[in-house]
C-alpha cells in the first residue's frame, strides 16, 4: 500500500530542497514542499522582540491617516493650502509606509533574503531624495506641494 | 478471542472477521528511521495541491475595492515620489512642469487630470472606509457592501468634481 509513496521518495530524495529554485527575474531562496520546516512536533520559535517592530507602527500610521484627513480637505474649502508643509510631510509618511507594506508583501524577505533588504534601503534613500525635493519646493513655491499642483490642476 | 467470538455469536460482529483479516493481509510495514519517515513526510508535502489562484474566484467588491485601494495608493505615491525626487534633482521647477504640462493638447490634460482624480478621490474616501473599520464599526458583510457603495458614489461625483473644478 505504501509501496508508491516509499519508491518515489528515494528518486525524490535527492531534489528535495529544490522545489522553487526560480521565482522570475531575481535568484531567489528555495522554500521547502509545503513552506513547512521541521515537523508538526516542534515547538514554535517566534521571532525575537524588537522595539522597533510591533502594533506601535500600526496605531502611528493611523495616527497620520487621521491627520491627513483635514488637512487634505482644507485646500478645498479655503482654495488655499495651509499647513502645506505638515500635509505634505504626512503624506510622505504615508507613501513610505505603503510601499514597505508593498515590499514586506512582494519582496518578502524570505523568498528574497537580501534583495528585500535591498529593496527596503532603496525606498529608504528615495523618501530621503523625496523628502528634500519636498523641502525645495516649500522653499521655492509660494504655496508648496499643494499651491504647486493647483496650479497646474486649474491651469 | 473470547471477545470476538462473543460479538459474532450475538451478530454483532460488524464485520470483522473478513475485511480485517484481509485488510491486514495486504498491509506490510517499513523500518524507517526518523529521518527516513521525514523525508516521506517532505515527498508527500511536495504532492499536495496548491490553492487556486486568485483569478478563479468571482470578482466581487470587496476584493476589487481591496486590490482598486492599493493599485491607487502606489500609482499616486509613485507619481508623488517622481514629481519630488525629480525636483530634488534639480529636473523640473515650477516654470517648467508648468510649461510641460500647457505643451500637452487640452483632451490629453482632462486625461491625465481624470488619471489623477480618480485614483485619488476613490483612495481618499476608501480610507476613509478603513479608518471607520479601524475605529470597529461597519466590520461586517452588510457594512462592508454599504459602505463600498458609498465609496463608489461618492469617487465618482467627486472624482467628477475635481476634474471639471
Amino acid at each position: 500500500m505504501f509501496a508508491p509513496g516509499i519508491r518515489s521518495t528515494k528518486s525524490l530524495t535527492s531534489s528535495i530542497n529544490i522545489s522553487i529554485a526560480k521565482r522570475g527575474l531575481f535568484k531567489t531562496i528555495p522554500q521547502p514542499p509545503g513552506n513547512i520546516i521541521g515537523t508538526v512536533n516542534d515547538a514554535y520559535v517566534p521571532p525575537p522582540s524588537n522595539k522597533l517592530h510591533g502594533s506601535a507602527h500600526w496605531t502611528f500610521e493611523r495616527f497620520v491617516t487621521i491627520g491627513m484627513a483635514p488637512l487634505i480637505i482644507s485646500p478645498f474649502i479655503t482654495g488655499t493650502a495651509p499647513l502645506d508643509s505638515a500635509m505634505a510631510g504626512l503624506l510622505l509618511y504615508h507613501c513610505y509606509a505603503g510601499f514597505q507594506s508593498c515590499i514586506i508583501d512582494y519582496i518578502p524577505k524570505r523568498v528574497y533574503g537580501s534583495l528585500h533588504t535591498a529593496a527596503m534601503l532603496l525606498l529608504t534613500f528615495g523618501t530621503f531624495v523625496a523628502g528634500y525635493g519636498v523641502y525645495k519646493i516649500e522653499n521655492e513655491e509660494k504655496d508648496g506641494v499643494f499651491g504647486l499642483l493647483k496650479k497646474l490642476w486649474v491651469n | 478471542m473470547l471477545a470476538r467470538n462473543t460479538f459474532s455469536r450475538l451478530g454483532l460482529g460488524l464485520g470483522v472477521r473478513s475485511p480485517i483479516a484481509s485488510f491486514s493481509r495486504s498491509i506490510f510495514t517499513v523500518k524507517a528511521t526518523p529521518a527516513e519517515e521525514n523525508s516521506i513526510l517532505v515527498a508527500q508535502r511536495k504532492n499536495r495541491p496548491v490553492s487556486p489562484h486568485l483569478q478563479i474566484y468571482e470578482k466581487q467588491l470587496t476584493a476589487v475595492f481591496s486590490a482598486l485601494h492599493r493599485i491607487t495608493g502606489v500609482g499616486l505615491a509613485v507619481g508623488f515620489y517622481a514629481v519630488t525626487v525629480s525636483y530634488a534633482a534639480g529636473i523640473v521647477d515650477s516654470a517648467s512642469l508648468l510649461s510641460l504640462y500647457s505643451s500637452i493638447p487640452v483632451a490629453g490634460q482632462y486625461a491625465l487630470k481624470a488619471l489623477a482624480s480618480f485614483p485619488f478621490a476613490f483612495h481618499a474616501w476608501n480610507g476613509v472606509r478603513h479608518l471607520i473599520w479601524d475605529a470597529g464599526h461597519e466590520a461586517n458583510i452588510k457594512g462592508v457592501y454599504r459602505t463600498g457603495y458609498a465609496v463608489l458614489g461618492l469617487t465618482i461625483v467627486s472624482a467628477l468634481a475635481l476634474l471639471f473644478a
